[in-house]
C-alpha cells in the first residue's frame, strides 16, 4: 500500500516536474484560467441581483457550495487525469504494458497522466470558498471546523469515484462514453446550488444514485446551519465520510472486474 | 521458488487456447451501449491448442502470417491475458495467476508501441521504471552501465523519448525491458519499421544479450531474417495451431529437401538450361554462364554431384544454396503442412 | 457505418473540374457536396447522439430548475411575475433554446482545424484547389443541419417531455428564428475558427480554449439572458458579437425585439467577423509559407 503510493507519487512527480518548470509562468496561467470560471459564479450573482434568498439561501451560502463543488471536482479533475485519458490508453494497447509490471495497475493508470492546469479549477473554488467563510456569519464550532475538511476530501473523493466508473465503463465498450458526463458534470453544476431546487428523478439520482448531494448539500445543511425543507434525516448530515468511502469502495470493486473482464477478453 | 533452477524448462505451453468473442457491430456507434447489454457476437479462436517448451537460454522464434495469434500467445504467457482453455508456466509460475509476481522477471517489448514515457528523456524513463520494478539502486547502475554499453545508449540518453528515432526507441525499450535482469524476454516485432543497418544492429545485441547474460528469448517477427540469424528453434503457428516447432536445420530438411548448386561455366559450354541432370537432380535456370541444379540433399550427395558436373562440363566457379527459410515458411503459410 | 471508418477529410466530388474546360463543376456544388457528405457522417454518430442528449436533458432540466426556484422565491419576496424582461414560460423557453442550440452551433468543443494544424494535414489541404474557409464552413453547415434534426429538435421534445416548456406557435416567428440561428452560426464558425487558427502562433491553444470557453458561455446569453447583466456590462455585451448566437435568437422567437433590426445585427456580425477570420487566416497562411510554420 505505502509501496503504490510511493510509486504513484513518483510517476506523478515525473509528470508534474515539466508542467512546472517555470513556476512563475505556471502560477500566472493558473490564476488566469482560475478567473475564467468565475462567469459560472457571476451567473449566480446575477440572480442575486433579482432576489434576496434562492430558495431560502443567501449568496455567499450559495458561493459556499460552489466553492465545495469545484474545489472538489478540480482535485478529482487533475489527480484523476490519467482516469479521464483512459479511453485513449485502453484503445492504443497502453493498458496491455500496465499489466506487463509488477505493480498495480490501478496506480499506474492513475499516474499515466496529470493535467495541472486543471488546478485552475481549485484555485477559483478556494477562492470563493474563501470569500463565503470570510462573508458568512456561521458560528465555528470545534464541531464545524474538523468537519470541513473532512467534507472537502469526501467530495473529491466521490467525483474521483465517478471518473474511476466512467474509466471501468472502458473495460467493456473501449471508448470513452459521454453519457457519464451528465453525472459527473451535472453532478458538479447540480452541487453548486442548493439541492431543495431540484424535484423529481434529478434530486433522487444525484442523492442516492450518485451521492453528490450526500456529501456536499446534506453537511453543508450542518456546516451552514440550515434548516433542510427536505426533511432528510438529521444524521444523513453525518455520512459524507461513510457515503465516499462506500461509493469509492463500489467504484474500485468495479474496477477490479473490469480488469478482470479485459484479462478474460481481451477487448 | 522455481526460478534459477536449470532442470525445469522457462516456458511451458500446454493446450493453450484462446478464443475472443468479437461484438458483432450493429450500425457502428450504437453498438457501444448495445455491448452493454447485449453479449451476442461471434466467436474467434485466435490460439486453437498450442504447446511448446522454451529451455532457459534458449533463443525461439515464433513466426505465423498476421493474425495467426502471436500476439495473443505472448500475451497469455505475460498475464496480460487469461487463456480461455489449457495451461502455461513461466519460470515456474502460472502467469495469469500471478501476474505481478511474473512480471518482475520479465521483460517485454511490442515492437508497436513503446513503453517509455514520451516526455521524458530516456534516462528519466528508466529511472522511473527501476521503482516501478523495484530495483536496488546499485544493481541498477551496474545494469544501466551494462546496457548503455551493449545498447550503445550514450548518444541519446538525455533525448526525450518523442525525439527518438525508431531505431533509437527500440534499443531504448530494449534496455526498458532489461533493467530488471528478466530471465526471460518476449520481443514481439522488435524490428519492425527499422532500416536494414538499425535492423542488423537490434539482432547484433540480442544475440549478445543471449550468449552474454543467458537470457531466454521469444521473439515474433515477420521478418525470417531475423530468427535465422538468431535463432536455432523456430515455431511456426497458423490460425492459432502450431505447425512446427523444431531446428531451422530440421525444417529445411523437411520443407526444403532440395539444395540448388550454383555454377559459373566456362564460356561455349553447352549445359542446357532444363532438363534432368540425372535422377533427383535437374537444370533448373540459366542466366549467361550462369546454371542452376536442384538436387535432393538425401538422395545425392553434395561432393559426388559436383564432381560429376564437373567431369562432364567445363566449369569455373560454384556454390550450394540452401533454400531460403522465408521461402519454406511463405510455402507454410499458403499451402499448410501437406506433405512438401 | 461506423464513424471511424469515414475518413477524415471527404474525398472532393469533381475537384479536377473546378475552373475546368467544362465548367459545369461551380465551386457552389463542390462545397454543397462537402455539406452533404458532412451532414450524413454526423448522422452515424448514433452512441455520440444519444449520450449527447442525455446529458442535454440533465443539464436542461437542471438549469429550468434553478431558474423555476428563481420565480418561485422572487414571488415569495413579494416581487414581479417578470424578471428580466421574461415571465417564468418565457424563461423555460430561453433554457431548452440554449440547450437545443449548444450542438446546432457547436459553442464549444471544436478543434478540427487546430489539429489539422498541430498534425501538418492543413498544408495538405491549403493546397488544394479549393477555399479553404469556405471548405470549412460547408462542413460545419452540413453538421450543423445534421444537428438541427438529431440535437435540436429532439432537445426542445425533452424539455416539453420533463418541464412545462410550451412553445410558440406563429410559423412566422420560428422562420425568423431559422434565419437568425443560420446568422449566428456564421458568427459561431468565424469565431471558432479564429480561435483555432490561432494554433498558428501557439504552441498550446488551451489557454485560448478556456478564454473561449467562458466568453462564448457568458456573452452569448447561454448561460443566463444578457438582460440579467447590470447596465455596464451590459452595454460590454451587447457591443460585442456574441450575443448573436444565443440571444438574439432566443429572442426574435420570444418577439422581444424588432426581428429586422436584430437579423440586421446578426448579419452585421457575420460579415465583420467572417472577414476577421479570413484576414487571420491568410496572415497564418503567409507565416506558414514564408517561415516555414
Ligand atoms: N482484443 C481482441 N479482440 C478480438 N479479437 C482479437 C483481439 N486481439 C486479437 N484478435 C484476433 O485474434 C487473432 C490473432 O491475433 P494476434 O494479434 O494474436 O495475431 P498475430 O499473430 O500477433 O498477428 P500480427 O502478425 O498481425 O501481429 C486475429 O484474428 C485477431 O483479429
Ligand atoms: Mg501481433
Amino acid at each position: 500500500m505505502t509501496r503504490e503510493t510511493a510509486l504513484w507519487r513518483r510517476l506523478i512527480g515525473a509528470r508534474a516536474r515539466g508542467q512546472v518548470a517555470y513556476p512563475v509562468s505556471f502560477l500566472l496561467q493558473l490564476f488566469s484560467t482560475s478567473l475564467l470560471f468565475f462567469v459560472e459564479l457571476a451567473v449566480v450573482a446575477l440572480m442575486f441581483r433579482q432576489v434576496d434568498r434562492l430558495g431560502g439561501w443567501r449568496l455567499a451560502e450559495v458561493a459556499f457550495l460552489y466553492g465545495l463543488s469545484a474545489v472538489a471536482i478540480g482535485v478529482a479533475l487533475c489527480l484523476g487525469s490519467g482516469l479521464v485519458a483512459f479511453p485513449d490508453q485502453i484503445r492504443q494497447g497502453g493498458f496491455d504494458q500496465v499489466l506487463t509490471r509488477p505493480a498495480s495497475a490501478f496506480v499506474q493508470v492513475l499516474a499515466a497522466d496529470l493535467r495541472l492546469d486543471r488546478l485552475g479549477r481549485v484555485l477559483n473554488g478556494l477562492i470563493v470558498f474563501g470569500y463565503a467563510l470570510v462573508v458568512l456569519d456561521v458560528e465555528w464550532t470545534a464541531g464545524r471546523l474538523l468537519y470541513l475538511p473532512v467534507v472537502v476530501v469526501s467530495a473529491a473523493v466521490v467525483f474521483g469515484a465517478l471518473f474511476v466508473l466512467e474509466a471501468t465503463l472502458c473495460f467493456w465498450t473501449t471508448q470513452g462514453l459521454e453519457v457519464v458526463n451528465a453525472f459527473t458534470f451535472g453532478g458538479a453544476t447540480l452541487s453548486q446550488y442548493p439541492l431543495h431546487l431540484f424535484d423529481g428523478w434529478l434530486r433522487r439520482l444525484f442523492l442516492f444514485a450518485i451521492p453528490v448531494g450526500l456529501v456536499i448539500y446534506a453537511p453543508s445543511l450542518y456546516l451552514l446551519d440550515k434548516h433542510d425543507p427536505l426533511g432528510l434525516p438529521g444524521w444523513l448530515r453525518f455520512t459524507a465520510p461513510l457515503v465516499s468511502a462506500l461509493f469509492a469502495a463500489v467504484a474500485g470493486s468495479l474496477w477490479r472486474v473490469g480488469v478482470r473482464h479485459y484479462r478474460s477478453t481481451g477487448s | 521458488m522455481g526460478s534459477g533452477d536449470g532442470g525445469e524448462p522457462m516456458v511451458v505451453a500446454r493446450g493453450l487456447g484462446k478464443t475472443y468473442r468479437v461484438a458483432t457491430h450493429r450500425g457502428g456507434a450504437l453498438g457501444a451501449l448495445r455491448g452493454l447489454v447485449d453479449r451476442s457476437g461471434r466467436d474467434v479462436r485466435a490460439v486453437d491448442g498450442v504447446s511448446f517448451t522454451v529451455d532457459r537460454g534458449e533463443m525461439v522464434g515464433y513466426v505465423g502470417p498476421n493474425g495467426a495469434g502471436k500476439s495473443t500467445t505472448i500475451k497469455m504467457l505475460t498475464g496480460i491475458l487469461v487463456p480461455s482453455d489449457g495451461e502455461a508456466t513461466v519460470d515456474g509460475l502460472v502467469p495469469w495467476r500471478q501476474r505481478k509476481a511474473l512480471a518482475a522477471r520479465i521483460g517485454v517489448v511490442f515492437g508497436q508501441r513503446s513503453q517509455l514515457w514520451w516526455d521524458l528523456a530516456l534516462v528519466e524513463s528508466l529511472d522511473l521504471l527501476r521503482h516501478v520494478y523495484r530495483v536496488p539502486k546499485d544493481r541498477f547502475a551496474i545494469n544501466l552501465a551494462g546496457l548503455r554499453d551493449l545498447l550503445d545508449l550514450d548518444p541519446f540518453l538525455a533525448t526525450p523519448v518523442r525525439q527518438l528515432s525508431l531505431g533509437q526507441r527500440m534499443r531504448g525499450d530494449l534496455a526498458a525491458a532489461l533493467l530488471h535482469d528478466p530471465a526471460i524476454l518476449y520481443l514481439d516485432e522488435p524490428t519492425i519499421g527499422l532500416d536494414v543497418v538499425a535492423k542488423a544492429r537490434v539482432r547484433e545485441m540480442l544475440a549478445r544479450l543471449n550468449r552474454e547474460r543467458g537470457v531466454t528469448v521469444l521473439l515474433t517477427t515477420h521478418d525470417l531474417a531475423d530468427v535465422e540469424h538468431l535463432c536455432r528453434r523456430m515455431i511456426v503457428i497458423d490460425r492459432g495451431r502450431l505447425l512446427f516447432d523444431g531446428a531451422i536445420d530440421e525444417l529445411r530438411r523437411r520443407f526444403g529437401p532440395h539444395r540448388t548448386l550454383v555454377i559459373d561455366l566456362e564460356d561455349g559450354d553447352p549445359a542446357p538450361a532444363a532438363g534432368p541432370f540425372c535422377p533427383g537432380v535437374d537444370w533448373v535456370r540459366a542466366d549467361g554462364p550462369r546454371r542452376w541444379l536442384r538436387f535432393d540433399r538425401d538422395a545425392v550427395p553434395a561432393a559426388d554431384l559436383i564432381a560429376a558436373v564437373a567431369a562432364r562440363h567445363r566449369v569455373r566457379d560454384l556454390t550450394i544454396e540452401e533454400p531460403a527459410i522465408e521461402d519454406i515458411v511463405r510455402r507454410i503459410y499458403t499451402e499448410g503442412m501437406g506433405t512438401p | 457505418m461506423a464513424p471511424t471508418e469515414s475518413p477524415p477529410l471527404p474525398p472532393i466530388a469533381g475537384e479536377e473540374g473546378l475552373g475546368g474546360v467544362g465548367g459545369l463543376t461551380t465551386p457552389v456544388r463542390l462545397y454543397l457536396a462537402v455539406a452533404q457528405r458532412s451532414f450524413r457522417r454526423h448522422l452515424a454518430y448514433r452512441a455520440a447522439t444519444l449520450a449527447g442528449l442525455f446529458t442535454n436533458a440533465v443539464f436542461g432540466v437542471l438549469i429550468a430548475s434553478v431558474f423555476t426556484a428563481l420565480y418561485r422565491s422572487r414571488a415569495t419576496e413579494g416581487g414581479g411575475e417578470r424578471i428580466a424582461g421574461f415571465d417564468v414560460a418565457e424563461m423555460l423557453v430561453f433554457v431548452w433554446v440554449g440547450q437545443s442550440l449548444i450542438m446546432v452551433l457547436h459553442l464549444w468543443g471544436w478543434w478540427d482545424v487546430a489539429q489539422a494544424v498541430r498534425s501538418g494535414d492543413i498544408v495538405s489541404d491549403l493546397m488544394k484547389p479549393f477555399d479553404f474557409y469556405a471548405y470549412w464552413l460547408s462542413r460545419d453547415l452540413g453538421r450543423a443541419a445534421c444537428h438541427v434534426l438529431v440535437r435540436f429538435v429532439p432537445t426542445m421534445a425533452l424539455g416539453m417531455l420533463l418541464t412545462d416548456l410550451a412553445l410558440p406557435r406563429s410559423p412566422l416567428r420560428w422562420v425568423a428564428f431559422a434565419v437568425s440561428v443560420l446568422l449566428g452560426l456564421l458568427v459561431a464558425f468565424a469565431f471558432r475558427f479564429m480561435v483555432n487558427v490561432s494554433a498558428f502562433w501557439l504552441l498550446d491553444v488551451r489557454g485560448v480554449g478556456y478564454l473561449a470557453y467562458s466568453a462564448v458561455n457568458f456573452l452569448s446569453g447561454f448561460l443566463i439572458p444578457l438582460t440579467f447583466f447590470p447596465p455596464w456590462l451590459r452595454g460590454i455585451a451587447e457591443a460585442l458579437p456574441f450575443r448573436a448566437m444565443v440571444m438574439l435568437p432566443a429572442e426574435i422567437l420570444l418577439a422581444k425585439r424588432p426581428v429586422a433590426a436584430a437579423l440586421g445585427v446578426q448579419l452585421l456580425w457575420a460579415v465583420a467577423l467572417t472577414l476577421l477570420a479570413r484576414a487571420v487566416l491568410n496572415r497564418a497562411i503567409r507565416k506558414l509559407t514564408v517561415q516555414g510554420g
